[in-house]
């Protein structure tokens, strides 16, 4: 059995593994770019240079702190004209078009140089005296020049640079900066001409060590031995102890830290789905026990007819029609309207447990009628399968009365079923709690998944996914345990099929 | 014919049916009229509420499919200035870019021209219109603003002034397509690899080492020159259109395979050394069983919801293929401890008595047989594909915006609390279609049930 226990933990790796993968590339594949959603305002456009300077150093900074100037992973297997050191671009927005221009024309030297000119060029602009005269022209050009920063099509680029050329021509005010100019267009020429597509076609195999984000984010780059009391190391700086030391990062949306952004949520969902499977299991029990000893009746047939019809009745309509029939509106308003109110603390405790499964009870009850009609589908299932059996007959040739074969012989090999649904119970709870608690706005990890998923913070994302994986592979260790408890049949020392 | 009565009289629990399913399966009928098919089909029958649930889905269907003609705009027959048109037929050609509009036609209010006569459809509405005279949802039994009985909107409209019924008509569409898209990419994966896992076991597939790390390296450069350094164009092809997307897509796929085509040639030669030559046994039950160990662990619905939420341009053929691809596990299972059973059964080994390749003993004689458990999890799949996608339109995840859908229309009554026909049609048609294939589910699980029939 232990044996069975740690082989069955040895598997977690692998497969948690793949899932963080999974979480990693999704999040490094989303669109929109945190930092700048972090610094809530763009960079570039008009202002002054030193302010400029002020965003950008700004941007760079918070682009350390969360991680983001370094390799994505430990290697990448790419293409010869893909970039090795694209992630020192700070600007998401640059790095795509610096990483398109290379694959177009096979030479990072001359992207780079392009590059390096073109900033050049834009810090001219900026710092460039602003005068009345020159102010229309000035701001014209540093659209374009900011234009040219998501450009690599060649046709549009050219059209742009021509543009600029005729600016800075026809302006002799801005006569000083035509040199950084002509520099930038002769590097994007050239590096046009210097074409090498062959290049496209010829597999690498960069490798970047272990200091890259996913690595970070698993293990953070504070190393484990300096929690040993002995080493002091109070004087360097960590960013992150990683994921699997509980170090979960900060939300993108308000900066909190993850870990208390969920613990604040996770209480909600969790007592929640606590007391709804304990209602549906107290109610689907016996209902499924019922329904399958009295087979052929007419109240078997009526409890499975509803049992089924609420196993088919999508949650997320059957809360809607509450809410718009239930809960004030047009018509009965015997339900308080969605949304937690804050119950006054100083409030006696009877007000306080009466209030609360008032307002509770709605959602609660389109959490657990569905589950419930399930959990009685199974079990009426299991019993009608024991029943035909012959030990059963043989209780009843014995005498016993039918409750205690019912209730004593044929329920307990008839739970066995039921134990396996309990394994997935929790992380049924976080995915059944995104629809009802959207609908009912209760501030649950439901409620705040979907919040993060909107807003594309993706740190919250990737921590509930890890927890529901989590909690979905222990969920089915503890079922196959159970399993193995509750029917001494099943026995997993020696594999047998 | 031989070893298929052998076979027969050879199977020694009993399980007469299920042999004879390969004889039906691979043509031979000795004893016409009690095939297995044929008794499923007896068994079926007899549920009553099975059969016609299976019937409405067929009438749903065809709903789905002239959707157009049910629910349309333009009238189907019209005629107009002395000529006679079939504007509904005709929008298909233009459609398709085989005809163009006449000048007459372009841009107008269909409902506004001076017809000749004309027939329209019974809701002559489309759902993407808006009709002016009745926005901020008009109830379907109180006054609406309409020029006759003939317009009025059955089911009311919304708060933008769409037709209620005429977005349910084509919203069966949407529903009927993620169900059998999204489970045909889900059969198509889980029945291979439930079916390699079940039938070659552990030990069963053989490949000889040089085989087995050519097919390895070439995979990686295969990957590398059909996606890896054609990412741009196919991105490109993205943004230009689905068509010249999957023409991308195609190439890459033919790429793919020529690749991995020249590693076989040459693990082909390297078969004659001795080292590279050694048969080993690829342990295909433990890889697949692991993968879909993993699957099983992954939260499916959040999964979908953070994939389609990265998407920049939402579409509901992306939905369709993630359902499809976290779906499979169920049917790969199925498949797989049919397989079990199906292998050692003594057809199996007379096919392979006859020197059949193992492909066509796989896919014309073993799958065949192992069909029936799969055909159960497809239906209960449809059932939950159609909620899955439903349950996203609600939250407004994935589905674009101005694509109506069961789900779209459900979630707009949370935001006009009083228009109760909103809250009801849509939620009941989601209602109706997800009993209805649960239903026809159950009903084949009871056919199917060995001990059930007799």
């Amino acid at each position: 059995m232990l044996k069975y226990i740690l082989k069955r933990l040895l598997i977690f790796i692998p497969t948690l593994l793949v899932i963080s993968l999974v979480t990693f590339t999704i999040s490094i594949n989303a669109p929109g770019d945190p930092v700048e959603s972090m610094l809530n305002k763009s960079t570039g456009g008009e202002g002054q240079a030193s302010q400029k300077l002020a965003t950008e150093k700004a941007y760079d900074e918070l682009r350390h702190q969360l991680g983001f100037d370094r390799p994505v992973f430990y290697f990448t297997f790419t293409n010869l004209t893909y970039p090795d050191s694209i992630y020192k671009i700070s600007k998401i927005s640059h790095r795509a078009t610096l990483e398109r221009l290379s694959y177009n024309y096979g030479n990072w030297d001359h992207v780079q140089h392009y590059y390096r000119l073109l900033r050049n060029l834009e810090n001219v602009l900026y710092a460039h005296p602003k005068t009345d005269v020159t102010a229309e022209d000035l701001n014209k050009a540093k659209g374009y020049v900011g234009t040219l920063y998501d450009t690599y099509d060649d046709t549009r680029a050219v059209n742009i640079l021509n543009e600029l050329d005729f600016i800075f021509h026809n302006t002799p005010t801005l006569m000083s900066v035509i040199g950084s100019f002509t520099a930038t267009k002769a590097a994007y020429h050239e590096m046009v001409h210097k074409k090498k597509t062959w290049k496209r076609y010829i597999p690498v195999f960069q490798f970047h060590g272990i200091n890259n984000q996913y690595h970070n984010w698993l293990f953070g780059d504070k190393p484990w031995y300096t929690s040993l009391p002995w080493v002091d190391d109070s004087d360097v700086l960590y960013r992150s102890k990683g994921f699997l030391r509980g170090d979960f990062g900060v939300s993108y949306q308000d900066k909190r830290p993850v870990g208390s952004v969920i613990w604040d949520a996770i209480g909600w969902t969790m007592s929640m789905s606590l007391i709804s499977i304990i209602i549906a299991y107290l109610i689907a029990v016996p209902l499924g026990v019922k329904s399958a000893v009295s087979k052929g009746s007419k109240t078997e047939k009526v409890i499975t007819t509803t049992l089924f019809m609420f196993y088919s009745l999508p949650s997320f309509w059957i809360a809607t029609i509450v809410i718009i029939f239930l809960c004030g509106g047009d018509w009965l308003s015997w339900f308080p309207s969605p949304g937690v109110a804050p119950i006054p603390d100083d409030a006696p405790l009877g007000y306080k447990i009466s209030e609360t499964c008032y307002r509770m009870a709605l959602p609660l009850f389109c959490w657990t009628y569905s589950s419930l009609a399930f959990i009685s589908r199974q079990m009426r299932g299991g019993m009608l399968n024991v029943i035909g059996q012959d030990y059963i007959r043989t209780a009843r040739a014995k005498g016993l009365d039918e409750r205690t074969v019912i209730w004593k012989h044929a329920l307990r090999n008839s739970l066995i079923p039921i134990i396996t649904l309990f394994a997935n119970v929790f992380p049924l709870a976080i995915a059944g709690s995104f629809v009802i608690e959207f609908i009912f706005s209760i501030p649950g990890m439901g409620k705040v998944s979907y919040t993060a998923l909107m807003a594309r913070d993706y740190p919250i994302i990737f921590t509930v996914f890890m927890f529901t994986a989590v909690l979905t592979l222990i969920g089915n260790l503890f079922a196959d345990i159970l399993y193995a408890v509750v029917d001494p049949r099943i026995s997993f020392s020696n594999k047998r099929k | 014919m031989k070893f298929r009565f052998l076979s027969l009289i050879k199977n020694p629990n009993g399980r007469a049916a299920e042999a004879l399913t390969a004889l039906t399966a691979n043509g031979g009928d000795i004893n016409k009229g009690q095939s297995f098919w044929t008794s499923v089909k007896k068994q079926f029958k007899k549920n009553k509420l099975a059969v016609f649930s299976f019937r409405f889905i067929l009438f749903m269907a065809f709903v789905a499919v002239f959707a157009d003609f049910l629910a349309n705009e333009k009238p189907l027959i019209a005629k107009y200035e002395g000529s006679i048109y079939f504007p509904v037929l005709k929008s298909y050609a233009v459609d398709l870019g085989m005809a163009e509009w006449p000048s007459d036609f372009q841009n107008i209010d269909w409902k506004q021209l001076e017809y000749d006569w004309s027939l329209f459809p019974p809701i002559p509405y489309l759902p993407k219109n808006l009709d002016e005279n009745n926005i901020h949802s008009v109830s379907p039994l109180g006054d609406q603003n309409v020029k006759s009985r003939r317009w009025r909107h059955w089911l009311g409209t919304d708060e933008l002034g769409h037709d209620i019924l005429s977005a349910m008509i084509h919203g069966t569409r949407i529903a009927l397509l993620v169900g059998i898209v999204s489970m045909s990419i889900a059969s198509l994966i889980g029945i291979m690899l439930g079916s390699m896992a079940g039938y070659f076991g552990d030990e069963k597939l053989k490949m000889s080492r040089g085989r087995l790390i050519m097919n390895i390296i070439f995979f990686i450069f295969a990957m590398f020159y059909a996606f890896g350094s054609r990412g741009y164009v196919m991105k490109d092809a993205m943004d230009e259109s689905m068509g010249s997307f999957l023409l991308e897509m195609f190439i890459s796929i033919a790429i793919f395979f020529i690749v991995m085509w020249i590693g076989n040639l040459i693990a082909r030669l390297l078969k004659f050394i001795p080292f590279f030559g050694k048969k080993i046994s690829i342990p295909v039950d433990i890889i697949v069983s692991r993968i879909i160990e993993i699957m099983l662990s992954v939260p499916t619905l959040f999964l979908i919801i953070s994939i389609v939420a990265i998407v920049k341009k939402p579409s509901l053929f992306i939905v369709m293929g993630i359902i499809g691809l976290t779906s499979w596990t169920t049917i790969a299972r199925f498949i797989r401890a049919e397989l079990l059973r199906v292998r050692s059964l003594e057809y199996i080994e007379a096919a392979h008595a006859l020197g059949y390749s193992e492909f066509r003993t796989i896919f014309r004689h073993a799958i065949p047989n192992a069909l029936s458990p799969v055909l159960i999890a497809i239906a209960f799949g449809i059932a939950s594909a159609i909620l899955t996608e439903s349950t996203l339109s609600f939250l407004g995840i994935g589905v674009p915006a101005e694509t109506l859908t069961w789900g779209s229309l459900l979630s707009a009554a949370r935001q006009s609390p009083t228009a109760w026909w909103l809250a009801i049609f849509p939620g009941f048609a989601i209602f109706i279609t997800v009993t209805l294939y649960n239903l026809v589910g159950e009903g084949l699980t009871d056919a199917l049930d060995p001990r059930l029939r007799k």
